[in-house]
C-alpha cells in the first residue's frame, strides 16, 4: 500500500476546504477458539477502505468508502464536503501543529507472522492449553482462544504527510468456568475478557504459556465455588498488574482524554472530573504514582509511528509524583486550551470511523517494592485479588466499583485462603492517593486491552498499559 | 449490484458442501454535537460479505468487503479451510443449514425519507435542539443518525432471504454551566419519529435546577423511567435468555423456566413484529422472526436458541441466531417488549412512595455475578429524590448494585404508556435495536455508593 492515491485526492481537497486528511485502511484477522474438547469458532477477516477528513470552518465532515479507487476516494471526498456544509455553522477555530509531516514507513514487532501459522497448528496449542481444564464435572465451560489481526495504512494530508504503517497484534489466553450450587465462578488467565494481545507475532502466544496455567486455573475455579464469600470492609488491598492496568485505564487514561475534558464526548462516553485549569497542580494520586503515555512502548497496542492526524508518535508523562501534568490530546482539542502541539493521541477503529481522542499506552511506571512476594511479605493484613471479571465507572470517571475472579487473603505477609467474588470500590484521586507501593520493574509488563469503547457510531480501540502489582491502603472492599 | 445479487456470486464461488453467503450492507450518517455546535459528522457506505462453511458438522467462517469474483472465492477458501481445520479435530454440533423456510413476516420497517440519507435533516435538527436548549439556558449534546442496512442470504441448501430496513435515532442532553443534565431521546424505523425540538425540551426539563443532594447507600423504592428499565432489560436478555448460556447451565434461568421469577404484572416477549420496535423478519440463519414469550404473568416461560444451542438444548431454534453459524456468545432475544401496566405516568408510580428514588436512566452497567443478574452501574441525566409522593429534589448520581430479577420480582406497578428505547450504540456493522417498556415502580432498589 502506498499513499500516492491519497496524495493525488488531498491535492484535489485544496481549496474547498481548510483542511483534509485520507486514509486508507486494509485489516486482516483470523481468530480460532476451542470449547470443552471440541472447535468453537474459526473466523477470517478482511477488509479495505478510505475514509476522508475535511475542515470548514469550525466542523468537520467524514465520509468513508470501501471503494478504493480514485473515482471512489473522490466520491467520498465530496461526501465528506457536502456533510461538513450540512451543519450549523460554528465559529473556525485553530488545530494545534502536528510538527514535522509525517513522511516515511513504520512497522510493529513480529518475530514470527501469526498468519503464517497453519490452522492445524494454531488448533492443536489450543487444545493443548484447554485440555488440561477439562475432567471435573462442575466446570462447564473449558475454553481457549488466539487472534492475529494485521492492519495497514496509508496516510495523506492537505498538510503534505504522506505515510505508511503496518501493525501486526497477537495474542490469546484460557478461561474456565465452574458452576455448582448456584454459583458461577470464572478463572482466566493470562487476562479476563479473552486474554492478552500485544503488537507481536505468534512468539508472544508462546512466551505466555497457556498449557503450564491450565491445571491451576482449573483448580482454582472448582475451589472458589466453595471460597467464602469476600466480606465488606476497609482493607488494604493489593492489586495484581492485570487489573492494576485496567484501573489505569478507566480511572486515569479515560480521565485524561481532553476531549471528554472539554465535554466533547458528554452525550456519551461522557465527561472528567478533571478540567483543564488542573494541569500543573491537581493531586491525582501519592507520590508512587507516575503514569506516562507512550506510543512508543515496544509490543504496546497503543504504539505507532504517527497517529491518526499525521503527529508522529510520543512519550508524555501525565503524572509525575502524584501531580496532575498533561492530558491525552488530538489536534483540536490541544489548541482548545492553547497548547501548540497536538499531543499524538488521534486514533481510528478502522477506514470507516474517523481519528478521535484515544489513549496510547497510558502506563503506570514501575516502583521499588521488588517482587510480588515482597509486596505480600511488607503487608500484615489485607486483600490481593486477580483478574477482572466487572467494570464500572460513573460518566465522570470519579467513582468506579470493580470485581475480579478470585480473591486470597493476607494475614501475616502471606496469602491465606481463597475468597470469592472480591470487589472493591473507590473515588478516583483518594483511590490513587491511598496507593503506597508499587513493585519494581522486574514485575512490570504490557497488558493489552482489545475493547475500548468510545465515540459515536461506536469505536472499539486497542490499547496497552504497563503495570506491576500495587498496593492500596484503607480500599472498600466486598462492595457487591 | 444489489445485495442479494452479491449473496448470489459469493455463493456460486463457494465449493462443495454446504454453504452461506449472507451480505449486510450499511449506508448511514450519524452527526455528533457538544456545546450546542456540531462536532464530528460521520458518512458511511460500506458492506460486509460473510461466508459460511460447515464441514463434518464444524463451522468456518470469512468476512470481507471486498467484492470482486477473486475476494469472494479467497474468502470462501478461508472459511473451507477454517471449517476442515475443525472437522480434523472430530465432528462439530452444527445441526447443518436450514432449508427454505415459508415466506418470511412482512413488516414496515423501511422509511423512504430515512433512507434518502439527506444531510441538511440532520443539520436542521441540530439547529432546533441548539436553540431550544439555549432557550432554556443550556447547552445541547447529543446525535442525530439515520441509516438504511440490507440484508440478503443465500445458501447451498436453497435459503434466500432478503430485508431493508432502515433507523433513525436522536438523543439530546441538555447541561448547565454547573454540570447538572436532563437527558431525551427517540428512536424508530423513521426520521419522522424524531422531533429535535420536543426531545430537547423533554431534556431541558430534566436538568435539576438545584444542587443536587447526597442520597447514602441503602434500599429505596424506586421509580425507574423506560430507559432505565430498557438498560436493564438488555442486560436481562444476555444473562438470562441465551439458549447457550441456559443449555451449558450457566444462564439465570437454570432450573428455574415454569417456575415464577417476577412479579405477576411482568409480562416479557420478543416481539420483532410490535409496534414501535425496529422489526426484522429474519435472523443471521434465515429463520424467520416470530414472538416468543419470556416471562408471562412473572412466570419463566422461554429462552432464545439459534441452531446449534438448540441442539445441544434437544430443542428447536426460535430465530434468534445473531451470526450466520450461530455466535459462540449465544443467541439473544434483540425486540423485547415489556407490556405495560395501569398506571397514568410516572407521577401515580411515585404517589405511594414515603422516601424514594426515581432514575431517568442508568450507565455504565456491567454484570457483577450473571446468574444471579447482578449488574452494577450509575445514575444519569435526572436523578431525583421522591418525597411523600412526589419528585421533589435532585440527588447526585448513585451507585447501583442489584439483580434485574430482583427489581421485576419488586415491580409494583408499571405505566400503561410504552416507549421505544435505544442506545443507538453502532459498533461494527450496523445493527439498531431497542427495548418497548414503560416506566415502573419496585421496592428495594439497591443504592451502594
Amino acid at each position: 500500500m502506498t499513499p500516492d492515491l491519497l496524495q493525488e485526492l488531498m491535492a484535489k481537497a485544496e481549496g474547498s476546504c481548510a483542511y483534509a486528511e485520507a486514509r486508507q485502511v486494509h485489516t486482516r484477522s483470523e481468530d480460532a477458539s476451542v470449547l470443552n474438547g471440541s472447535v468453537e469458532e474459526v473466523t477470517a477477516g478482511e477488509s479495505e477502505g478510505i475514509g476522508v477528513r475535511v475542515r470548514i470552518g469550525g466542523g468537520w465532515g467524514f465520509a468513508a468508502t470501501r471503494d478504493v479507487s480514485a473515482a471512489g476516494a473522490e466520491e467520498a471526498l465530496a461526501r465528506a464536503l457536502a456533510i461538513a456544509e450540512a451543519q450549523p455553522a460554528a465559529p473556525a477555530t485553530p488545530l494545534a501543529s502536528a510538527g514535522e509531516p509525517a513522511r516515511g514507513h513504520w512497522e510493529g514487532p513480529c518475530e514470527q507472522d501469526p498468519f503464517a501459522v497453519s490452522l492445524d497448528a494454531r488448533l492443536a496449542h489450543l487444545f493443548e492449553a484447554e485440555e488440561p481444564m477439562r475432567g471435573d464435572e462442575r466446570v462447564v465451560r473449558t475454553w481457549a482462544g488466539c487472534r492475529a489481526i494485521r492492519t495497514t495504512k496509508a496516510f495523506a494530508s492537505t498538510e503534505g504527510a504522506a505515510c505508511t504503517q503496518v501493525l501486526t497484534e497477537c495474542g490469546g489466553g484460557i478461561q474456565a468456568v465452574a458452576v455448582g450450587d448456584g454459583e458461577l465462578q470464572i478463572r482466566s488467565y493470562p487476562s479476563s475478557h479473552g486474554g492478552h494481545v500485544a503488537a507481536a507475532g505468534w512468539e508472544h502466544l508462546l512466551e505466555l504459556d497457556l498449557k503450564g496455567q491450565a491445571p491451576r486455573i482449573r483448580e482454582e475455579a472448582v475451589a472458589l465455588l466453595t471460597a467464602p464469600v469476600c466480606s465488606a470492609g476497609t482493607t488494604t488491598l493489593v492489586i495484581h498488574g492485570e487489573q492494576v492496568a485496567l484501573q489505569v485505564h478507566e480511572s486515569i487514561g479515560h480521565a485524561l482524554e481532553l476531549d471528554r475534558i472539554l465535554l466533547g464526548e458528554a452525550s456519551y462516553a461522557g465527561t472528567s472530573f478533571v478540567g483543564a485549569a488542573d494541569l500543573g497542580s491537581l493531586r491525582y494520586g501519592s507520590e508512587h504514582l507516575n503514569v506516562t503515555a507512550d506510543a512508543t512502548t515496544p509490543g504496546g497496542l497503543g504504539s505507532f509511528g504517527w497517529d491518526d492526524e499525521g503527529v508522529a508518535g510520543r512519550r508524555t508523562p501525565l503524572i509525575e509524583q502524584g501531580v496532575l501534568r498533561a492530558t491525552l490530546s488530538n489536534r483540536e482539542s490541544a489548541a482548545a486550551i492553547g497548547l501548540e502541539a497536538s499531543g499524538g493521541c488521534a486514533r481510528a477503529d478502522g477506514f470507516a470511523r474517523q481519528p478521535i481522542v484515544r489513549m496510547t499506552n497510558v502506563n503506570l511506571e514501575p516502583g521499588d517494592a521488588g517482587s510480588l512476594a515482597d509486596l505480600i511479605a511488607a503487608t500484615d493484613e489485607g486483600l490481593y485479588v486477580e483478574n477482572n471479571r466487572s467494570w464500572s465507572i460513573n460518566d465522570r470517571r470519579w467513582q468506579f466499583q470493580f470485581a475480579c475472579e478470585v480473591g486470597r487473603e493476607i494475614r501475616g505477609g502471606e496469602l491465606g485462603r481463597l475468597v470469592r467474588n472480591p470487589s472493591y470500590a473507590g473515588i478516583t484521586p483518594r483511590f490513587w492517593g491511598s496507593l503506597d507501593a508499587v513493585c519494581s520493574p522486574s514485575e512490570w509488563q504490557l497488558y493489552g486491552l482489545m475493547n475500548c469503547g468510545k465515540g459515536e457510531p461506536g469505536q472499539g480501540m486497542h490499547v496497552s498499559h504497563g503495570a506491576a502489582p500495587a498496593r492500596f491502603r484503607g480500599v472498600q472492599v466486598g462492595v457487591a | 449490484m444489489t445485495s442479494t445479487e452479491l449473496a448470489e456470486r459469493a455463493l456460486a464461488q463457494c465449493g462443495d458442501g454446504e454453504a452461506q453467503a449472507t451480505v449486510t450492507r450499511e449506508r448511514s450518517l450519524l452527526s455528533r454535537f457538544a456545546r450546542s455546535r456540531p462536532t464530528q459528522a460521520t458518512a458511511v457506505d460500506d458492506l460486509t460479505v460473510n461466508v459460511l462453511v460447515l464441514r463434518d458438522g464444524q463451522a468456518g467462517t470469512a468476512e470481507t468487503n471486498l467484492t470482486s469474483d477473486d475476494a469472494l472465492r479467497a474468502a470462501y477458501e478461508r472459511a473451507d479451510a477454517a471449517a476442515r481445520a475443525a472437522a480434523a479435530s472430530g465432528p462439530g454440533d452444527h445441526p447443518g443449514l436450514p432449508g427454505a423456510p415459508g415466506a418470511y413476516p412482512a413488516h414496515d420497517g423501511w422509511d423512504e425519507a430515512t433512507a434518502a440519507l439527506d444531510p441538511t435533516l440532520a443539520g436542521g435538527a441540530l439547529a432546533r435542539a441548539f436553540a431550544t436548549a439555549e432557550a432554556h439556558g443550556f447547552e445541547a449534546f447529543g446525535i442525530y443518525t439515520n441509516g438504511e442496512v440490507e440484508t440478503a442470504i443465500a445458501s447451498s441448501t436453497g435459503l434466500r432471504a432478503r430485508e431493508l430496513v432502515t433507523d433513525a435515532y436522536m438523543k439530546v442532553i441538555c447541561r448547565d454551566d454547573a454540570g447538572r443534565s436532563g437527558w431525551g431521546a427517540a428512536g424508530g424505523s423513521a426520521v419522522a419519529a424524531l422531533d429535535a425540538e420536543a426531545l430537547a425540551t423533554e431534556a431541558a426539563g430534566r436538568v435539576p435546577r438545584e444542587e443536587p443532594a447526597e442520597l447514602g447507600p441503602g434500599e429505596y423504592p424506586v421509580v425507574l423511567e423506560p430507559y432505565a428499565v430498557g438498560e436493564l432489560l438488555v442486560y436481562l436478555s444476555w444473562l438470562a435468555f441465551d439458549g447457550l448460556a441456559h443449555a451449558e447451565g450457566r444462564g439465570a434461568l437454570d432450573g428455574k423456566l415454569g417456575t415464577r421469577i417476577a412479579a405477576p404484572s411482568i409480562n416479557l416477549a420478543d416481539a420483532p413484529g410490535f409496534t414501535a420496535t425496529l422489526p426484522h423478519a429474519f435472523d443471521a440463519e434465515g429463520i424467520p422472526k416470530r414472538p416468543l414469550p419470556l416471562i408471562q404473568d412473572g412466570v419463566a416461560h422461554r429462552v432464545a436458541y439459534d441452531l446449534r444451542s438448540a441442539k445441544l438444548a434437544g430443542t428447536e431454534t426460535t430465530g434468534h441466531a445473531i451470526e450466520p453459524g450461530g455466535s459462540p456468545h449465544g443467541a439473544i432475544p434483540t425486540n423485547l417488549v415489556l407490556a405495560g401496566g395501569g398506571a397514568a405516568d410516572s407521577a401515580e408510580l411515585a404517589a405511594p412512595i414515603e422516601r424514594g428514588l426515581y432514575v431517568t436512566r442508568v450507565w455504565y452497567v456491567n454484570p457483577v455475578h450473571a446468574k444471579q443478574t447482578l449488574l452494577t452501574g450509575t445514575t444519569r441525566d435526572g436523578t431525583y429524590l421522591i418525597e411523600d409522593g412526589e419528585v421533589t429534589r435532585p440527588v447526585r448520581d448513585v451507585r447501583f448494585t442489584d439483580s434485574v430479577l430482583r427489581i421485576l420480582d419488586t415491580t409494583e406497578a408499571l405505566t400503561s404508556a410504552q416507549k421505544f428505547v435505544s442506545d443507538a450504540d453502532f459498533y461494527g456493522r450496523r445493527f439498531a435495536h431497542g427495548v418497548v417498556c414503560p416506566a415502573l415502580r419496585a421496592q428495594g432498589f439497591r443504592v451502594t455508593g
